[in-house]
């Protein structure tokens, strides 16, 4: 025992130290293994080998719709390995949208770090932030993001949600302070956890399903049948833009007469849906929507809606779609039951996900589309032919 | 953990027990009037939003009682005869009930509706069924329903089974510790603005501005059953449960909107859908179970889902148990918790919680948390991460948890609904407590 406690005085010693930071109301990174404050692991450290952590800001910004319209929002940045005293210039008027994306892995200690930058648009305001992980299995109501319940960061200062991750699947997070206008407002992302199958050794057979290095599933299925080549989270939201006007101007928000005019699809509406990862026309929404695989590959679809207004059916024309899963759970009952199904359309309201798998298998080259059915949603405000639409290239 | 802090528990442990006794175990059934005669009534009477604004509205009501929002929450069992007299008593236009989901319903008295047959003023029609099935169900007015519907005629209808009380259907695996119901609608106040002074509506322009829980607008889901500032909206909506319970959700769609029902804290097992269990064939259990942390009720729908939670696999002790344990593996840091009672050299063992996940027993608090100047606390927040726990706030922070129970948001998860005629917060939301059991 006494040996044991030795080995853990430098840890002692280093949280004594960290006891004097949050004093100053500081940007402070919690990460083992990382020795300079900028959530990048420097040594990793043994009492936590499989780690991840994730350094995020919160604050504002602004984003162009595919219209070309400035939309004013608040978002979360990725601030990962900038160093701690750069960290609130970085995150100031960097929100993106959607939200940095959130890939971990099965068995992963995850330590997300939130760091709240403020409102430079708003000086009026002194709103705290959170991170709400949404589906988050046992959760913890300290780690919850649900600030009745819970605490909330403020300003120039930050918080460490750790989350032990056990369970795959397709997830999201947003922002649950003031959850109407902060989710209206744009801080909502991709959030999803690799399974500890893709990790299984060459050769394995998965009842008749032989793996093989560098296959990838979306859950630990045993047989297969979450098996994708390519995967791409596909989010749907929608902007109200007087909404986003009235906050720009500092008036009295409009909750009750709150309608998207922008419907969008990973933070851009068609047909901007299709510009590339980090596109430089677009520097705060650099998720694309694009979807590419060549004929023959299954295509593992990330489905989630964080509307704040509106339930949302998805269409995939000319391929079809075979719905895996739902909330983060293989769509398989208690007794192995087979639920999954196919379809051509697939309904979700706010704050549910689904996965979806297309396979290719002889299916014609060439470009298919996926767009919503609610046809109203297929404009970009006053623009018609944009919205909740994407191509699917097939090469 | 010293002495004082065991006591400050132990008399927490008290509280709790005794907050059960009052308040857990009445909030753990719900309420309802039992049959299998019902004399039930249509009448006009106000409810109020959760800003505290006025409403007409149409409910039914038990007998002479006032007219309520939602009507009276039915309940009967298996296979009983069910009589259901409804008299008119001042709803301008002939009201009626249609049970979804139920065979074989005859109606007489009245006079013929376009569904069902009906009651004017002064006049009494009655129904008859039997409850073969049971299950979570909705009855609501069949005539005009449009408007009817709208004004607040419609209910809930629970059938138990011959099983037992603690069971939702004839299936072992349907039993539940605790029970809540979730009965979804929304309001939109121009048409009961334009029925209170007599003038046109259009329910073709739907707009509705409240949502509700049981007829309530969040904060006053929270409050009690049957609190007298209410008298025609006497169903609260504040599901409690301890970690390891069962809890039954009853969840309806009742108005005309689907609504993302969202959980925080875990996913729900759906056993069930309109009444009917996800079971492939008779015989084969709740077989086509799915697992789910959100669920799109739509209108007329009804669906049961059972909600666990023990906290397992969180990576640290929720329960705060920070003592080492006198076995391999320890790498716990020491802190002021750490005792050594008996003097033999090594820190005692912590008894283990119900349900505790015992890998995570005695693991440390993983995060400094900020100190209390870069905070913003909730009002549910009682100052400490582990559950049962307390800490110091600062003044007129939290207070609404003085259990020490762990608190989730659960509510629609289309954001808009969480308003009560423009006003952020409210509408269609209410807290899960996770109570702290009883110390050993």
């Amino acid at each position: 025992m006494k040996v044991q406690r030795y080995k853990n005085a430098h840890l002692i010693l280093l949280s004594v130290l960290m006891m004097t930071w949050p004093v100053m109301a500081a940007v402070h990174v919690q990460c083992p293994g990382d020795i300079d404050g900028d959530a990048v692991i420097d040594v990793p450290d043994p009492f936590h080998p499989s780690n991840a952590c994730l350094h995020l800001g919160a604050g504002d910004g602004f984003s162009i719709m595919a219209d070309g319209t400035e939309m004013y929002t608040f978002g979360f940045s990725n601030l990962t390995g900038v160093p701690p005293e750069m960290a609130m210039h970085h995150g100031m008027m960097a929100a993106q949208i959607p939200a940095p994306t959130i890939e971990v892995e099965e068995g992963d200690e995850f330590y997300l770090s939130l760091t709240n930058v403020g409102m430079m648009m708003r000086p009026d305001l002194f709103d705290p932030h959170t991170v709400h992980f949404h589906g988050f299995p046992q959760a913890a109501s300290i780690f919850d993001g649900m600030p009745g319940a819970s605490i909330a960061i403020n300003m120039g200062a930050s918080l460490t949600y750790y989350y032990n991750i056990v369970e795959p699947g397709t997830y999201i997070y947003h922002c649950h302070v003031e959850a109407t206008e902060h989710m209206q407002m744009g801080m909502l992302g991709n959030l999803y956890v690799n399974p500890a199958q893709n990790n299984l050794p060459d050769g394995t057979d998965l009842n008749g399903f032989i793996h093989h290095t560098g296959y990838t599933y979306a859950y630990n299925d045993g047989d297969g049948t979450s098996y994708y080549d390519v995967g791409y989270p596909l989010q749907f939201s929608g902007f109200d833009r007087i909404f986003h006007e009235k906050h720009l101007a500092v008036q009295p928000l409009p909750f009750a007469e709150m309608a998207d005019t922008y419907s969008m699809i990973n933070g851009r509406g068609y047909p901007d849906t299709l510009l590339p990862a980090d596109d430089p026309s677009r520097p705060y929404q650099p998720v694309t929507s694009l979807i590419e695989a060549t004929v023959g590959q299954k295509i593992l679809l990330r489905l989630s809606n964080l509307s704040t207004t509106d339930f949302f059916t998805i269409r995939v024309l000319g391929l079809p779609m075979r719905v895996i899963g739902k909330d983060a759970k293989l769509l398989r009952g208690p007794t192995g039951a087979d639920l999954t199904y196919n379809t051509s359309s697939i309904t979700m309201g706010g704050g549910e996900t689904n996965d979806v798998i297309i396979d290719t298998t002889g299916a014609a080259a060439g470009t298919y589309f996926l767009y919503t059915t609610n046809l109203n949603f297929l404009s970009n405000d006053a623009e018609d032919y944009g919205g909740i639409m994407t191509e699917i290239r097939l090469n | 953990m010293n002495n004082t802090s065991y006591k400050t528990r132990a008399l927490l442990v008290f509280l709790t027990a005794g907050l059960c006794l009052i308040s857990g175990n009445a909030g753990a059934e719900i309420p309802g009037i039992t049959g299998p005669t019902f004399n039930l009534s249509a009448r006009a009477d106000c409810i109020y939003g959760g800003d505290g604004l006025g409403i007409l509205i149409w409910g039914y009501a038990d007998g002479d009682n006032r007219g309520q929002y939602p009507g009276p929450t039915l309940l009967v069992a298996e296979d009983q005869t069910v009589v259901i007299n409804l008299t008119n008593i001042d709803i301008p236009e002939p009201v009626s009930i249609v049970f979804p989901g139920q065979v074989g319903v005859q109606a007489t008295g009245g006079a013929a509706g376009v569904i069902t047959r009906e009651a004017s003023i002064g006049e009494t029609v009655t129904y008859t069924f039997t409850a073969s099935e049971p299950g979570t169900y909705l009855y609501n007015s069949g005539s005009h329903a449009d408007l009817q519907v709208e004004m607040g005629l419609f209910g809930a209808m629970i059938i138990r089974p011959a099983m037992g009380q603690q069971y939702a259907y004839n299936d072992a695996q349907s039993y539940f510790d605790v029970e809540y119901l979730f009965l979804m609608s929304e309001l939109d106040l121009r048409i009961h603005d334009a029925i209170a002074f007599g003038q046109p509506y259009d329910t073709s322009t739907f707009f509705p501005v409240y949502w509700f829980l049981n007829g309530r607008n969040a904060p006053d889901t929270m409050e009690e059953n049957f609190v007298p500032w209410l008298p025609t909206q006497p169903y609260n909506c504040m599901p409690m449960m301890m970690p390891g319970q069962k809890l039954l959700c009853r969840f309806i769609g009742a108005g005309r909107q689907s609504h993302p029902f969202h959980t925080h804290g875990n996913h729900f097992a759906i056993i069930a859908r309109d009444g009917r269990l996800m079971s492939s064939a008779p015989g084969s259990g709740i077989d086509l179970m799915e697992k789910a942390f959100s669920v799109g009720t739509a209108p007329g729908q009804t669906y049961d889902a059972i909600f666990e939670w023990t906290g397992e696999k969180l990576g640290w002790d929720m329960y705060g148990h920070q003592q080492d344990r006198d076995e391999a593996p320890t790498g716990n840091f020491p802190g002021p918790e750490d005792i050594d009672h008996d003097g033999d050299g090594v820190f005692d063992e912590v008894m283990m919680e119900m349900h505790e996940y015992e890998p995570d027993h005695g693991k440390p608090f993983p995060v400094d948390l900020p100190q209390n100047q870069d905070l913003t606390f909730g009002e549910m927040y009682n100052g400490s991460p582990f559950l049962g726990g307390e800490g110091l706030l600062p003044p007129g922070q939290g207070g609404f948890n003085p259990m020490g129970a762990f608190v989730y948001m659960w509510h629609s998860h289309t954001e808009k609904e969480l308003t009560n005629n423009d006003i952020f917060p409210g509408g269609l939301m209410t807290h899960l407590m996770i109570m702290p059991h009883m110390m050993p």
